[in-house]
């Protein structure tokens, strides 16, 4: 097994991959990790030796020494791994070198320095634990190199054999035929680059190059390394070429001619690469065969992914160059967009953002191909064999989803917003993509109203739906207030032009809700719908909308993406209805929201810093994607203001009407929560925060001082914290007064009724600066209500108070009686139990007759004593 | 069988002054009653007040006090004889564990002894409140058991109103100080009582009726704990049924097979009976229900007939 230990980590795990098909054994995976691992830390700890970085050096010692403490198991069974030796000694003459250089030392900055000496500390100390392996090292370094050279060719069979010998009997034999086959291959490999010369000679210089940087990096350690990695890499492209070889026999003998042609013709690398031969007769078969060669490497360890690119758009370039039309350009072009996705093999990682521009490009000059040709199929569902890519009479067929690859597109767009500073220039430069990213969505939507099925039509239209719903169109807002805009510039003007996004998102929508069949993307159309009725105060559509969705109900089976889209579409609604003025339903709508106290989570807008003991990294990773983009986002500040505010004009009023009412129900707990929070203060100052404010205005307003609170609602900081937030604020901000003045009218007459005989109207219009009717009519509801006990005198215009309410002993009374009801209930229980009858108080037989004198006897006491108390 | 016991003035006043001077709001005093027992019949003729001393006191020996003050007494020649206690209420309320507890250890060491409760809000609003109480014999009895359980209720037949037993008091002066009063009659200008006529109760009755309330909540939980336990018990006995069948029905069969029949002692351990909750504390939340009760159809039939009294008046003089 030393062998490995000496080569490099990437030919060594291809090596055991491709074992690892075979016969997949478990030891042998975990040992290449852990051991790759090592080798890559190493590598780290190489470089920051060479630019001299000691603090770099020093943390990555310590996690080399983890990482070795890690794979002790396999260290014991196979002896201290020679590479791992090399290095301690290498790092060890390498700092003392360092030290010994006193000037280089004042050079550095503190923090290296600090380092330096940790580190040299830490590794003598170390080292001392490994100092036969390394003064054997330092005697021969050369020797021991060669050693593993040698091993290397000798023990690819016996380590085989070696780790088959704890597998079971049965698989034993497939043991076998592995070894075997293994012993074929590095019989073979020594002279397969005579078998088929061209193709190796191409491997090796490419292969050379790929030493080249390998020498460059380990100059100083070890020449032996070169050709050995030479061997290793020559080993697995041949391979690979096996594969490629038995493919290309498999479609097709005729063809075989070009084909080694072609790889006859490829011989230099190092420079620009060629594709094909010189003289070559390109066409379309010739040039598939090399795609599909291209292609072969994909998704594969160690393929070069970026010059995999490289290559297809040099394909691409070639085809176009001769001619040989759009089919074969566009099944390239599909095949360069894929492996741009592929470029990351981490889904959750993000692509960079030159990347995805690229990628962007390629969109567009697909499209660009697909709007020239209109005798042009594509599609999933066209299988390879019946592609047609040659011009002819036949109109093309390629396999591919243009659709697919826009919707990724778009996904790693809002990747790359979330992944992106929001405070910085850099968002504000990615989201300028997004009018592109639009444009490309409405050139595809284009393409496919008039070629493709109504599903991808559905697919379509909801990204263009998501691009649509959250943004405020200023357009049509201004020309409803009446065309305002022709003002501005023509280019104003010419934007102005295009159609309202409600018409557009209505349109879309109803196609989506005649024609799909998949339930989400209508759910997702529904709500972006509602959001979009909602942002623009068309308040009584949304809320229909919303009804007739009958979403409330099985939301909670939604997945969680449109769980959170549900969620911002409430909270939308809710504060739609706000600006309507309909504060009891913007109360409604935003109370689920606000009373779990985790809107931020709930809206996908952050994570919540006290979940984060809860749920592990992963956990994390896949809420982190769940994020909406920044410029998405609701505000915060503005959604819980208008929420406490509505619960304030609704409350205050309320909490005066049942001052003594013993069953008085909270409406909102966060109101009285901030209320308390509010009273706890030790010292009050002027507000400070939106928060400090509404309850500073609830307070005034339950002293029914409309000017106080009003002043604390609507100032210039409020204004600039939330109501300017809103597009037509001013109208808000009205609207706001109004409701302020009717519910401290309401809250007065609830608190003071006790105080008056009789109070002229006119007063109260003058008190809250309303006009009399709107007096007249608060009054009356209130009276029809039942709330005030009061009549109006028509005559005089004043209100009259019956003073009706019951005394706080009458309240009493009727307290007392409800709890003595209670008290005989739960007697009757008892004496039920007694008895030996179950079930309900009032479904019991004649049998219980005297029972029921009882407690009417019982009750006709209570009866009494209110009576006294009343009279 | 209760016989009146005669009481001094000396002692009225003295227990209202202790009120006046130490007691406020729903603070309580207590104090020690001296006297002597003359042919079955309890005379009181003195008492002094327990001092007030807050929980920090921890030096402060109560019984020490009391022998001390005891002592002192009788250098004065006063009688010593410890014959009760008496303690000041507040709107009423004095059934409580406490008072059962300390009456039961005066009753249990001097069979006489009573205990005089003191109402000073009735007395402020004209008249005089005082009231004599002694735990019946049967109580007594379970006292001295010291069983609350609902079992142990039962049996005794004890309900709230066999409690306590009122003792008629009788004020009994020396012929020196009924002529001193008499005396005072005559000198005195005739006093408006307007208060006589006073109709604002309603601050009494609130008063009333919220302590009413606190205790009907007590009673509720002590009825909600007695209900759960007793659902838990037929749970149990359910269960305990059960398991005896089953075992039996195991038996028979091993019966049948000749083998010896399992042992049955276990059966208590496995089901160790819910723990009873103890009924005296419903026994006397009963009571001062019963108590508030009265105390508010006494005021509230009073205030009555002052009413219809004005109303007549009224309609005189109209």
């Amino acid at each position: 097994m030393s062998r490995f230990f000496a080569t490099g980590s990437d030919s060594e795990s291809e090596e055991s991959s491709s074992a690892d098909e075979i016969t997949p054994k478990a030891t042998g995976t975990t040992f290449n990790k852990q051991f790759e691992e090592l080798t890559n830390i190493i590598k780290t700890i190489r470089n920051a030796m060479k630019i001299r970085d000691m603090s770099k050096c020093l943390e990555e010692f310590e996690q080399l020494y983890r990482a070795f403490l890690k794979s002790k198991t396999i260290v014991d069974k196979e002896g201290v791994p020679q590479f791992y030796i090399r290095l301690l000694a290498d790092l060890e003459d390498y700092l003392n070198q360092l030290w010994e250089d006193k000037e280089g030392k004042k050079k550095m900055n503190k923090n290296n320095a600090k380092a330096l000496s940790t580190l040299r500390q830490k590794i003598r100390k170390y080292n001392k634990d490994f100092e036969t392996e390394i003064s054997s090292y330092k005697e021969n370094p050369e020797q021991s190199a060669e050693e593993e050279e040698k091993d290397d060719i000798g023990s690819a069979s016996s380590s085989k054999s070696d780790d088959d010998e704890g597998v079971t009997a049965s698989k034993f034999l497939k043991g076998a035929e592995s070894e075997s086959e293994g012993d074929e291959e590095s019989e073979d490999w020594g002279s397969d680059s005579v078998d088929s010369g061209g193709e190796s000679e191409d491997n090796e210089g490419e292969a050379a190059s790929l030493a080249v940087v390998f020498l460059k990096k380990y100059v100083a350690q070890d020449g032996d390394k070169q050709p050995e990695r030479k061997k290793d890499d020559r080993r697995k492209r041949h391979k690979k070429m096996e594969q490629v070889d038995e493919e290309a026999d498999e479609e097709g003998e005729g063809e075989e001619g070009g084909w080694e042609k072609v790889k006859g013709g490829v011989p230099l690398v190092k420079e620009k690469p060629k594709m094909f031969a010189k003289g070559t007769e390109i066409n379309n078969a010739v040039v598939i065969k090399k795609l599909n060669e291209i292609l072969q490497a994909r998704g594969k360890k160690g393929t070069d992914r970026s010059a995999q690119i490289e290559l297809l758009h040099a394909l691409a370039g070639i085809s176009n160059e001769n001619n040989l039309g759009e089919g074969i350009l566009v099944k390239i072009k599909f095949n360069i967009i894929a492996s741009l996705y592929d470029y990351n093999t981490n889904l959750a990682a993000f692509m960079k953002a030159e990347m995805w521009k690229k990628c962007l490009e390629c969109i567009d000059e697909l499209l660009d191909i697909l709007f020239e040709n209109s005798n042009m199929f594509i599609g999933e569902n066209i299988a390879e064999d019946s592609e047609n890519l040659a011009i002819s009479d036949q109109p093309f067929r390629v396999r591919g989803c243009i659709l697919t690859l826009v919707e990724r597109m778009d996904e790693e767009f809002t990747k790359i917003m979330q992944n992106t500073d929001p405070h910085s220039q850099e968002y504000v430069d990615n989201l300028k993509d997004e009018g592109r990213v639009c444009g490309i969505i409405d050139r595809l939507l284009q393409y496919l109203e008039s070629k493709g099925s109504t599903e991808e039509v559905c697919r379509v239209y909801l990204r263009r739906i998501m691009h649509t719903y959250y943004k405020f169109d200023y357009k049509a807002h201004r020309r409803s207030l009446g065309l305002q805009g022709e003002t501005k510039s023509e280019q104003d003007q010419e934007e102005s032009e295009g159609e309202d996004s409600a018409i557009i998102m209505d349109r879309l929508c109803k196609f989506i809700y005649a024609k799909d069949r998949t339930d989400r993307i209508r759910t997702c159309a529904i709500l972006c719908h509602i959001y979009h009725h909602a942002l623009h105060s068309r308040w009584y559509q949304a809320r229909d909308l919303m009804l007739m969705s009958h979403l409330q109900d099985n939301i909670q089976h939604a997945d969680p993406p449109v769980q959170i889209l549900y969620n911002r579409t409430m909270v939308q609604l809710g504060i739609c209805a706000f600006r309507r003025g309909m504060i009891k339903d913007a109360h409604n709508a935003l109370l689920d929201i606000q009373s779990s106290g985790r809107a931020k989570e709930l809206l996908g807008q952050g994570l919540l810093m006290r979940n984060m003991q809860e749920r592990n990294a992963e956990q994390e990773k896949i809420e982190k994607r769940r994020q909406v983009p920044f410029h998405m986002h609701i505000n915060l500040e503005l959604l819980e203001c208008v929420y406490l505010v509505s619960a304030m004009l609704l409350e205050i009023p309320y909490m005066a009407a049942h001052e003594f009412d013993a069953r008085r129900r909270m409406i909102s707990k966060q109101f009285h929560h901030q209320l308390r929070v509010g009273e706890r203060q030790p010292l009050l100052g002027p507000p400070e925060s939106m928060r400090e404010h509404v309850v500073a205005a609830s307070k005034a307003m339950k002293m029914g001082d409309w000017k106080t609170c009003h002043s604390f609602i609507i100032n210039e900081k409020m204004n600039s914290k939330v109501w300017d937030l809103f597009p037509e604020a001013q109208r808000v901000r009205e609207m706001l007064v109004r409701k302020i003045q009717e519910e401290s009218l309401r809250t007065y007459l609830f608190t003071y009724s006790s105080v008056y005989d009789s109070i002229s109207m006119e007063t109260l219009s003058e008190m809250f600066e309303l006009e009399l009717p709107t007096v007249h009519s608060i009054i009356s509801k209130m009276i029809i209500n039942e709330e005030l006990m009061a009549s109006l005198d028509q005559p005089t215009q004043t209100v009259v108070m019956h003073r009706t309410e019951p005394t706080s002993l009458q309240n009493m009374t009727l307290q007392l009686a409800e709890k003595l009801g209670g008290l005989v209930e739960n007697n009757e229980r008892v004496f039920d139990l007694k008895q030996g009858v179950y079930g309900g108080y009032f479904n019991r037989g004649t049998r219980t007759r005297p029972r029921n004198l009882i407690k009417d006897h019982f009750q006709i006491k209570i009866n009494c004593i209110i009576n006294v108390v009343f009279s | 069988e209760n016989l009146p016991f005669f009481i001094t003035c000396l002692v009225v006043l003295k227990i209202i002054k202790h009120y006046q001077e130490e007691g406020q709001g729903s603070e309580v005093v207590q104090g020690v009653l001296l006297g002597l027992v003359v042919e079955d019949r309890l005379e009181i003729t003195n008492c002094f007040p327990f001092p007030q001393h807050t929980e920090d006191d921890v030096d402060f020996d109560e019984v020490q006090y009391q022998m001390e003050m005891m002592r002192s007494l009788r250098h004065v020649n006063i009688d010593h004889l410890h014959v009760g206690w008496y303690q000041s209420t507040y709107y009423g309320s004095f059934v409580s564990r406490a008072l059962l507890d300390s009456q039961f250890s005066y009753q249990h060491a001097i069979e006489e002894s009573v205990v005089l409760i003191y109402d000073p809000i009735k007395t402020a609003q004209g008249s005089l409140c005082l009231k004599a109480y002694r735990l019946t014999p049967k109580l007594m009895e379970i006292c001295k058991e010291k069983d609350f359980s609902p079992e142990a209720l039962k049996k005794a037949c004890i309900g709230y109103e066999h409690m306590l037993e009122e003792v008629p008091i009788v004020i009994k002066n020396s012929h020196l100080i009924n002529v001193l009063l008499l005396d005072l009659q005559e000198k005195s200008t005739v006093a408006d009582k307007p208060e006589l006529l006073n109709l604002s109760s309603s601050n009494h009755l609130e008063k009333s009726l919220q302590l009413l309330m606190d205790r009907v909540d007590g009673m509720s939980q002590e009825i909600v704990k007695y209900n759960t336990y007793c659902r838990n018990l037929t749970k149990q006995q359910q269960q305990k049924q059960q398991y005896l069948q089953r075992r039996q029905q195991e038996n028979t069969q091993r019966q049948s097979r000749g083998e010896p029949p399992l042992p049955e002692e276990d059966i208590n351990k496995m089901f160790k009976p819910p723990q009873a909750p103890p009924r005296m504390d419903t026994l006397l939340i009963a009571g001062q229900v019963n108590n508030y009760c009265q105390n508010i159809k006494a005021f509230t039939s009073q205030n009555l007939g002052k009413l219809f009294m004005a109303e007549a008046l009224q309609g005189h003089s109209s």
